[in-house]
């Protein structure tokens, strides 16, 4: 099924992605082999659940869809691990566990089953606990549900690990990890009159270590930062990003360009990357007038938006994510291609995610679009790009240089070569 | 020229998404709908502002949805047939009839969020086309007095007193979908009803089809004579519309309800007889931009280049009358 989102946990030990047809399927990095010193540890299928279903409205008449909108780990508390995933309206807590012991010899019912006869019961024994087949278990531990009017299109743990918050197009909500009953409205931009919407919330974050901040994308390119100690309803930023429209480059599709499909804070919580449909850029929070850095990522695309516009293409919602040290942003688009950008060298390059044009193991070889005039040799016109194979979901690995790639419905794993 | 042709496509194509929206499973996509009407919005005012007579005759066709056709409505302003101002912009542009939402609860398209949904709130998106729809009373009351005056009952519905009768004096056309253009009989009547055609080709075709899939097949009601059916307020639900695409919602939900009936149909008429979706091999390369007619979406217009470059000898000899 197509792969709606992707996640590495807080040690990048496990990697959960989620599809359309509301199934998680989580991967574990196997433990480095000494017998082969040369491939790192890989990521193998570690649990696989169903955590959605589609539901029908029948008040509304309206069918939900059951496909993960996103993932969001917890951090590690016990042995055990936690994620909350959410599609439309249900956003759940599910504990992954393993299970590699069994009890064996109780006293009230037999190895199979079958309760004893207490009368037989001539002596006690303690029971013992004997190694089984490794066995992992996921169980909902939470469903906090009926919150939301609109589509859920964020979720986000809080740095203090007991709250989140989640987003839909017009509101934001806060929750308790602990209740499901309860939730707390602290954004709501829902105008009184539906009328005058002139734009909706499209992605939302927690800041990483200050757990009073968090910040909201909107539909019309704008980003704004939220103080929860001033007031219990953040209508009210306390910081407002907005770049500039270069008039120049109006068109009928600016308003859709320009709008933002993904938020993220650097790992420093110093800056954050805002994606919209033809570029990233890096914001220092510190500065609102303008962001600090942009990155081009398939500008080719501009003489195209009418085409994409009927396509449907120009909705696509591209995410972002940095690497461990913040250093470098990575991002999809299309023909299954991705851009890694390295803000220090401010070099970017174009990998592509394919069988076909790459061997296992071998390195990916740089790809180039040629945008117009003599195509180069390796060179992909514009016009040969293929649509339909888009990059929307891509993660990377919060210490090592390993990226997870998602590809419609193939998810590829990326890792630094080791000498 | 080329920008009106180009606001016109996108138009229909914006209309042809918002109309869809509602068939898609999950709900209407709020995000999706704002963005679109607000594409729709910039189209429709290059393509109002775009000095270029000739198309004002096809144009304000393309424009239909703005006025539908209310015989009894007052010439000046936005028809007040529209029923009230700005929030009803959709609203008015598709009144809807008292039947619909019972017939529509029987339609078979599950995701439609029309029944339950009683009438959504539009956005700000609705708004926008609202202004859009708006301003093309400008040009055509402007023109009005003009015989060379584009819109001026040239614009092909029957607008009642004022707009129908135009500089070729013809009574108001008891036609729906008079077409305009192409669809008229005479090269010197500007509103005459269609031609032998009484529903307008491909994209038409395909709208009426979508009309009958919808549920709106059966009884009289179709396509009651416009402005005859009774202006019904949609009620305002006021919350918890999912997805509330406020416009396309409701739109939709007015749009199906007969009288001006389907909207993308209308485009469709608009250049009746002159477009045809050409099956996929017609591609034309505009100005870096695959134009030619891509799969099929209702009320996208797939025009040909020139075959709309075809309309300005027409479009000025009728005028010149």
């Amino acid at each position: 099924d197509i792969i709606s989102t992707v996640e590495f946990n807080y040690s990048g030990d496990l990697l959960a992605t989620g599809d359309k047809g509301g199934r998680v399927v989580i991967f574990q990095r196997e433990q480095e082999n000494k017998s082969r010193p040369h491939s790192r540890g890989e990521y193998n299928v570690y649990s696989t659940f169903q955590s959605h279903e589609p539901e029908f409205d029948y008040l509304k008449s309206l069918e939900i869809e059951e496909k993960i909108n996103k993932i969001r780990w917890l951090p590690q508390q016990n042995a055990a691990h936690f994620l909350l995933s959410t599609n439309d309206k249900t956003i759940k807590l599910w504990k992954i566990s393993e299970r590699d012991k069994r009890a064996e010899g109780y006293n009230l019912k037999d190895e199979d089953g079958r309760l004893r006869d207490p009368f037989r019961i001539t002596a006690l024994r303690v029971p013992i606990l004997k190694p089984m087949d490794l066995m992992v278990e996921a169980s909902p531990r939470r469903i906090f549900a009926n919150a939301h009017t609109y589509h859920i299109n964020s979720i986000s743990v809080n740095s203090d690990h007991e709250t989140y918050l989640s987003a839909d197009d017009l509101r934001i909500n806060l929750w308790h990890l602990e209740i499901t009953d309860r939730s707390f409205n602290i954004v709501d931009i829902k105008p009184v009159n539906m009328e005058e919407l002139t734009e909706v919330i499209t992605a939302a974050e927690f800041h990483p270590l200050q757990c009073n901040v968090f910040v909201y994308s909107s539909s019309k390119g704008t980003i704004r930062l939220c103080d929860m100690r001033s007031s219990a309803l953040c209508d009210r930023h306390s910081k407002f990003f907005e770049e500039p429209e270069d008039p120049s480059s109006r068109s009928f599709f600016s308003e859709i360009i320009s709008s933002i499909s993904d938020v993220k804070f650097s790992h420093s919580g110093r800056y954050m990357m805002t994606r919209d449909y033809l570029s990233v850029k890096v914001w220092d929070l510190n500065m609102e007038s303008r962001p600090v850095e942009t990155h081009q990522v398939h500008e080719y695309l501009r003489s195209k938006l009418c085409s994409l516009y009927e396509n449907d293409c120009i909705f696509d919602k591209f995410e972002g994510c940095w690497n461990g040290s913040d250093s470098a942003i990575m991002t999809g688009s299309y023909n299954n291609f991705f851009r890694m950008f390295d803000r220090s060298t401010r070099r970017d390059v174009t990998l592509e995610a394919s069988r076909e044009n790459s061997k296992p193991r071998a390195s990916l070889k740089p790809r180039k679009v040629c945008t117009g005039g003599k195509r180069k040799k390796d060179e992909i016109s514009v016009d040969s790009l293929d649509f339909n194979k888009k990059i929307l979901h891509t993660a990377w690995h919060p210490a090592e240089n390993i990226i997870a790639v998602a590809a419609t419905n193939n998810l590829y794993i990326f890792q630094d070569k080791v000498n | 020229m080329e920008f009106k042709l180009e606001a016109h496509r996108i138009v229909s194509i914006s209309l042809g998404k918002i109309y869809n929206s509602r068939v898609q499973r999950g709900g209407i996509k709020l995000h999706k709908n704002l963005l679109v009407s607000l594409v729709l919005r910039s189209a429709r005012q290059v393509y109002l502002s775009d000095p270029c007579p000739g198309l004002y005759l096809a144009g304000p066709a393309g424009s239909p949805a703005v006025s539908p056709p209310q015989p009894g409505e007052p010439a000046a302003g936005p028809p007040a047939g529209w029923g009230e101002p700005p929030p009803p912009a959709a609203r008015a542009a598709w009144p809807d009839a008292e039947p619909r939402p019972e017939r529509l609860a029987g339609s078979a398209e599950p995701a439609a969020p029309m029944t339950g949904a009683g009438d959504t709130p539009r956005g700000g998106e609705t708004e926008a086309a609202e202004a859009a729809w708006r301003c093309v009373e400008g040009p055509r009351e402007a023109a009005e007095g003009g015989a060379g005056g584009p819109a001026g009952g040239s614009d092909g519905f029957p607008e009642g007193p004022r707009g129908a009768r135009g500089p070729c004096g013809c009574p108001p056309g008891t036609e729906e979908r008079p077409g305009p253009l192409g669809a008229c009989p005479r090269l010197d009547c500007c509103c005459a009803p269609r031609p032998a055609e009484d529903e307008p080709p491909a994209p038409p075709a395909v709208g009426s089809r979508k009309r009958g899939a919808a549920g709106v097949g059966g009884g009289p009601g179709d396509c009651p004579a416009p402005g005859s059916s009774p202006r019904k307020k949609p009620r305002r639900n006021s919350e918890e519309q999912p997805g509330g695409a406020a416009t396309a919602e409701e739109e939709e939900e007015e749009m199906e309800t007969g009288n001006v009936a389907n909207l993308i149909s209308i485009f469709g008429s608009s250049f009746s007889g002159l477009l045809r979706k050409s099956p996929g091999g017609g591609r034309e390369e505009a100005e870096g931009e695959e134009s030619g007619p891509e799969a099929a979406e209702p009320g996208q217009i797939c025009c040909d280049k020139p075959v709309l470059r075809d309309i300005n000898p027409w479009s000025t000899a009728i005028v010149a009358f």
